[in-house]
């Protein structure tokens, strides 16, 4: 824990998806990094960053966002994804459920949250610094 | 009152990146947040008016309906001088509203008013 660090939050944005390029490696490894030194982190995946949620990644030889993803939500980290994106690209398999409070989806981690932009808007709002990544 | 920088610079249509940093502007303006939207490079093809009801011909949101809506809502809309000059947009043909400005202007709100700066 690094002084002054405790109660800042650190919030990311990830806008491409995962193996493609290394955007959602970096985004995790600092998400780790950031944890271990004291913050909050927050995620939020947005556009095809929404793949990273996706359950089961067994890649061959490249960092495992999935894995990475998981044990970052273990430690206390938030990860929100964009609803109308995930539906867009098929996570949702139906309306919201009121008895499970969530949106039904098989294929996404899940301890991810899906939200509208608003929920976004919260994250940005509460964070002490936003980085963005995948966006090129 | 939190301020955020939404900084564009690929061009609507083909991309869902111009799209999609709007609407992070449309979702900021409602809750308060003090917001700018900067077109730079080919993100400035966004500030052209006369974009052709893309929901019907392409099936995807007006980026030019998104800046109205912006700037309707109190968000500022700037396009870099020279972003434009280079590509032969004129004054003339953009989104009434947006405004014009030079890199070194550009770089004074990024570096003032950009409490957090989101890129697309």
């Amino acid at each position: 824990m690094v002084e002054g660090i405790r109660n800042k939050t650190l919030a990311l944005m990830l806008f491409s998806s995962p193996y493609r390029s290394q955007y959602a490696d970096h985004l995790c490894r600092i998400a780790e990094k950031a944890m271990e030194k004291g913050y909050n982190v927050e995620i939020f995946l947005y556009g095809d960053g929404v793949h990273a949620q996706m359950n089961n990644q067994t890649p061959k030889t490249f960092f495992n966002v999935g894995e990475s993803l998981k044990r970052l939500a273990e430690k206390g980290a938030l990860i929100k994804s964009c609803l109308i994106c995930s539906q867009a690209r098929g996570y949702i398999e139906g309306d919201f459920d009121e008895k499970l409070g969530k949106y039904p989806s098989s294929k996404a981690l899940n301890t991810v949250e899906f939200c509208t932009i608003y929920g976004f808007v919260d994250m940005i709002l509460k964070a002490d610094k936003l980085l963005t990544f995948g966006s090129s | 009152m939190k301020k955020i920088v939404i900084e564009i610079s690929h061009p609507p249509y083909g991309h869902e990146n111009a799209y999609s940093g709007f609407f992070v502007a449309l979702g900021s303006l409602p809750k308060g947040v003090d917001t700018i939207v900067i077109l730079t490079g080919e993100g400035v093809y966004a500030a052209r008016r006369g974009q052709v009801d893309p929901p019907k011909n392409i099936n995807l949101p007006s980026t030019e309906e998104q800046v109205n809506d912006i700037i309707n809502l109190g968000g500022r809309v700037i396009a870099d001088k020279q972003a434009l000059l280079v590509r032969g947009i004129h004054d003339e043909e953009l989104i009434e509203g947006i405004e014009v400005l030079n890199p070194n202007e550009i770089q004074d709100i990024i570096l003032n008013h950009g409490e957090h700066i989101l890129t697309f």
